[in-house]
């Protein structure tokens, strides 16, 4: 050995060392603040809800089916695993998913990795998850399940000029004006927190119509409602604790309570979230104003109906006879809802049991959330307990499989009977949440543009010309 | 492959027994079909059936559950020259059963108390009736595999755990469900006389869900249905088993078990409710049809090969008749008790059952039913003439101021206490069950001796006016012996897997194979034993 070669080796044995040795070196890479931090910006930012198949999964390593409208999209794996997980992305690339919906491989992610919202996120923070997700999260070797999307929703590219137009790529700025509070509060809750993932309708190319912020959108099966500070149609009749004791335990007395996601929100995220926190995003959200304001008159959409029941037009007769009859919904609710809920829908005395009345799943604006507790019952965990409504569906463990016109007049008669009169459910609307929501025209749109041999490529054009025009005014963030 | 005639498994009845098996055998890969005599409804149904019944029927929980034409079950208004039950002895074996798709534990209470190292080995200790051919220990791990499976609760503290002789190998998946008043007060006066009253295990969800069902929510309704699902009934189990592939025939009544040259089962055939016969082919026949249709199942199915039945070279099908002989003491007191909050069925005084005097008569365990007693006392207020709030007052006081405290006793195998086949036949022409019931002087003696006068002090200490006591046995509707299980196939009809002596390819798991009774309810020790056989078959498919 020459010593030219023993001063390379001299010289390249550190290297070689550290390019051998990451997965060992990196135990020790981030503080365990730094990873703890990160931590509680991962449940902030709820990855765990949907990274995980909840029925068999281990953490975060994907697997659950999410319906969406253009589809079943399935979550990936997103522990440190080399192999299957993101165990082998440097900070940039893991920055550029979370923030820009870009995979290390370059190709995009589906918008359902709330990504747009995320992006307002600080670098500090986003450095503080990806020593979370390298360091706090057991790697699981396993190969999560790929999404089918139909297409050309399986053309990924096609999501870049959708990118183009729809993500903001503006990371989150003070405004001097609000109190620091409030400027936490607007961090977390357009952020980590993507209030307006849900809670913000989406438009024909499903992108959040901004200036319909938290008016309430479909959510698969469920209906995220309005959260404006609106009095009748958003939460502008909840005091700050109202709200606050919502996030901590998803439920608030003869008003509402959470379920579909929003019980997963509650029951992986805002529950943790400290009071600080809570606070602050309790205090921005109020100050989000309805863009469509009602008149500041008329009941809330918690405070609708009344105790009653019809038992008395069917109690006698023949199970079989009654269903046929004109209290249909009456008897289905005595069969099925009373043994919990009550024979006149009052609930229980320590709310366990929620009235049907004063509740905004019977009250609300639409019929979507009344038809999805039925077919999917509730299901959240909370410090309380386990709230655990059955499900009706098909589901094997549905209590009885309601049919369509069972649930649409189940249905008709809470609204009637406890909820918003004014609403009516057909069979026909029964079907649509059993299937897990509307279905986005999108899917049908693109293949008709594509077969006029135009639609991406009018889509990208759009957006290319779009963004241009976008960046003579704003400063292209850097993150 | 699976199809509506030809199965690798045939399983006759949909309650827990066959729900137990079906889901195993399916876990582990194999086609499986089941036939039920009885209609399929849903838990609606049945709970709108039960709150549609006038007052004056309820006595009778079979009213929930209207029997067919083509498979009757034991209803309360029948006349006894036309009851599907045809019944003769000294003692009524008047049970009740549901053939309905899910069985009969849509109205069980869901008490589930295991059996005692002792109450397996009654011969060796005491002389009497016989020992079982299995002991508690190779028992135990079905035990706990029968809690995790149905969801039981019970105490987690070991001193107030049943049994204390044997031992526990894992925890109750879920925690005791509390007291109501009554109970608690039940349970102070009873260790005023030095008895335990322990919180009873039970297949029902304790404030919390489980496997997908909900949290009990306090109905008091669990007898005749759970409206809620909450108790564990096979019911839940149906649609899980069809979702992984299982074939459920309805409304199919099997009448004949049919036998090959190498006397293995080749076959069973049923009558649908148009009295159609069907033929359906299978490697392996399971029959959980409760202990009451599979031994005149078996009896029906006489061929040349089996002159006395299928399965019975022993001539033991059909004896061993046994239950749980109750007697209970209606008691009348001053201060209120107030029963009714939670479970119909939530503790119980279970050492009783236990003692050397056990060579000379049984043991009995003692229970504070806990149903709200409005529904009882009410024809005893309107008979006083009272109207309006006096009438009203009055149901309140006796609801609260009357308590039914229940001795259940255990009866040895008899071969003399029988089912056999009926000259009288039912809708599809098929012949009824009839059985000849003596509980014996083992149980007589308890009821002098024992159980009535604990029983009366109990009364007393609980500040009774006024005590009640039933004249005669009550059944406790725990079908058990009639396809006794043993290792001598001259005196038994199963082996300690459930499976026939006389036929390799055939298993009749539950309550026909227990051995004795004890004095808990049988419903756990049928589950267990039905695991146990399920173990049994999947091992021998794979050598098939």
């Amino acid at each position: 050995m020459n010593m030219k070669m023993i001063k390379s080796f001299a010289f390249a044995a550190p290297l070689v060392f550290a390019a051998l040795v990451p997965a060992m070196a990196s135990a020790q890479e981030f503080s365990k603040e730094l990873v703890e931090k990160g931590r509680y910006l991962a449940t902030a930012s709820d990855c765990v809800a949907c990274h995980t198949n909840h029925a068999d999964g281990k953490p975060m390593a994907g697997g659950l089916p999410m319906s969406s409208p253009v589809g079943t999209i399935m979550s990936t794996n997103i522990t440190p695993s080399k192999e299957f997980g993101i165990g082998n992305y440097t900070q940039a690339q893991f920055s550029d998913a979370v923030r820009k919906g870009v995979r290390g491989d370059g190709s995009n992610l589906y918008p359902a990795m709330p990504y747009v919202s995320y992006s307002v996120m600080t670098d500090e923070d986003i450095h503080a998850l990806y020593a979370y997700f390298m360091q706090g999260v057991d790697p699981v070797d396993e190969k999560a399940p790929e999404t089918k999307l139909p297409f050309p929703m399986n053309i990924r590219a096609s999501i870049m000029g959708w990118n183009l137009l729809f993500r903001p790529n503006e990371v989150h700025v003070d405004d001097p004006s609000q109190s620091a509070e409030w400027n936490r509060g607007k961090y977390l809750a357009e952020g980590a927190g993507h209030c307006s993932t849900c809670h913000t309708p989406r438009g024909a190319f499903m992108q959040e119509q901004k200036s319909l912020n938290l008016t309430g959108g479909q959510v698969g099966a469920w209906y995220a409602p309005d959260i404006t500070n609106d009095k009748v149609h958003g939460i502008g009749s909840w005091s700050q604790q109202d709200f606050v004791t919502y996030l901590k335990t998803g439920k608030l007395e003869n008003k509402a309570q959470a379920a579909g996601s929003m019980a997963e929100a509650i029951s992986y995220s805002f529950q943790h979230l400290t009071d600080g926190d809570l606070n602050a995003i309790v205090t921005y959200v109020r100050s989000v104003p309805s863009a469509n304001a009602s008149p500041a008159s008329g009941a809330t959409r918690f405070d609708n109906g009344k105790a009653g029941n019809d038992m008395a037009a069917f109690r006698g007769k023949e199970y079989a006879e009654s269903l046929a009859g004109n209290h249909a919904g009456a008897q289905i609710f005595t069969a099925n809802c009373a043994s919990c809920h009550g024979y006149n829908a009052q609930g229980t005395r320590d709310g366990y049991y929620p009235s049907l009345f004063h509740n905004a799943a019977t009250a609300g604006d639409n019929s979507i959330n009344v038809i999805s507790a039925i077919l999917n019952g509730v299901d959240r965990h909370t410090d309380a307990g386990h709230v655990f409504m059955p499900p009706f569906g098909d589901q094997t463990n549905a209590v009885v499989q309601l049919n369509n016109v069972e649930v649409a007049s189940l249905s008709n008669y809470l609204l009637a009977q406890y909820g918003n009169e004014k609403l009516k459910v057909t069979p026909e609307d029964v079907q649509v949440i059993r299937e897990g929501g509307p279905k986005s025209n999108i899917v049908q749109l693109a293949r008709i543009g594509m077969g006029a041999g135009a639609a991406v490529v009018v889509f990208l054009l759009a957006g290319l010309i779009w963004y241009r025009a976008r960046r003579k005014t704003l400063p292209v963030p850097s993150v | 492959m699976v199809t509506k005639n030809s199965a690798d498994v045939v399983i006759v009845g949909t309650g827990v027994v066959g729900v137990v098996i079906a889901e195993q055998l399916l876990d582990a890969g194999h086609s499986v079909l089941m036939i039920e005599a009885g209609p399929r409804v849903t838990r609606a149904e049945v709970v709108e059936n039960w709150r549609n019944a006038p007052l004056g029927v309820k006595g009778d929980t079979s009213v929930a559950y209207p029997s067919r034409p083509w498979a009757p079950h034991p209803m309360g208004n029948e006349k006894p020259e036309d009851a599907y039950l045809q019944l003769s002895g000294p003692d009524s074996y008047a049970q009740t059963f549901i053939r309905y798709a899910g069985g009969s534990t849509w109205h069980w209470a869901g008490t589930s108390w295991r059996l005692t190292p002792e109450d397996m080995r009654l011969k060796s200790l005491y002389g009497v009736g016989r020992d079982w051919a299995i002991d508690y220990d190779t028992l135990e791990s079905y035990y706990v595999r029968t809690e995790n499976k149905l969801g039981i609760c019970g105490p987690s503290d070991r001193g107030l755990q049943w049994p204390q002789t044997g031992a526990r190998s894992a925890p109750y998946p879920m925690p005791a469900l509390p007291f109501s008043p009554g109970e608690t007060r039940f349970t102070e006066i009873a260790k005023s006389l030095g008895y335990n009253n322990i919180p009873v295990a039970q297949a029902r969800n304790s404030g919390m869900p489980y496997d997908g069902r909900p949290a009990c929510c306090g109905n008091n309704n669990c007898v005749p249905v759970c409206p809620v699902a909450a108790k564990y009934d096979a019911e839940t189990a149906l649609h899980r088993l069809e979702k992984k592939g299982a074939t459920l025939l309805v409304d199919s009544v099997v009448y004949k078990v049919e036998t090959n040259a190498q006397n293995k089962i080749e076959a069973v055939s049923y009558y649908d409710q148009h009295k159609e016969s069907h033929r359906i082919t299978g490697k392996l026949f399971v029959l959980a049809c409760n202990g009451l249709e599979n031994p005149k199942l078996l009896l029906m199915s006489k061929d040349d090969r089996n002159p006395n039945g299928v399965a019975n070279s022993s001539d033991q099908v059909g004896r061993n008749m046994m239950d749980h002989p109750q007697l209970t003491l209606t008691v009348t007191t001053k201060e209120p008790f107030w029963s009714g909050v939670g479970p119909v069925v939530n503790s119980g005084i279970m050492e009783t059952s236990q003692g050397s005097f056990r060579s000379e008569h049984a043991g009995a365990y003692f229970r504070y039913n806990n149903f709200a007693r409005n529904r009882f006392v009410t024809f005893a207020a309107l008979k006083k003439g009272l109207v309006g709030k006096a009438l009203d007052e009055e149901i309140r006081r006796m609801t609260a101021c009357t308590a039914d405290v229940v001795a259940a006793h255990e009866v040895l195998p008899d071969p003399n206490n029988r089912l056999t086949l009926s000259d009288k036949t039912d809708w599809l022409g098929l012949p009824k069950p009839h059985i000849h019931y003596d509980v014996g002087e083992y149980t007589r003696r308890s009821a002098e001796v024992y159980s009535l006068p604990i029983g009366k002090r109990i009364a007393e200490a609980m500040g009774a006016t006024d005590v009640k006591i039933s004249p005669k046995f009550n059944q406790s509707k725990h079908i058990m012996g009639g396809t006794i299980m043993g290792n001598e196939a001259s005196n038994s009809v199963v082996d300690v897997d459930c499976r026939s002596h006389d036929h390799e390819n055939l298993f009749i798991p539950g309550g026909g194979a227990m051995a004795s009774t004890a004095c808990g309810n049988s419903t756990i020790t049928m589950v267990a034993l039905a695991i146990k056989s399920a173990d049994a078959i999947v091992e021998q498919m794979r050598g098939a």
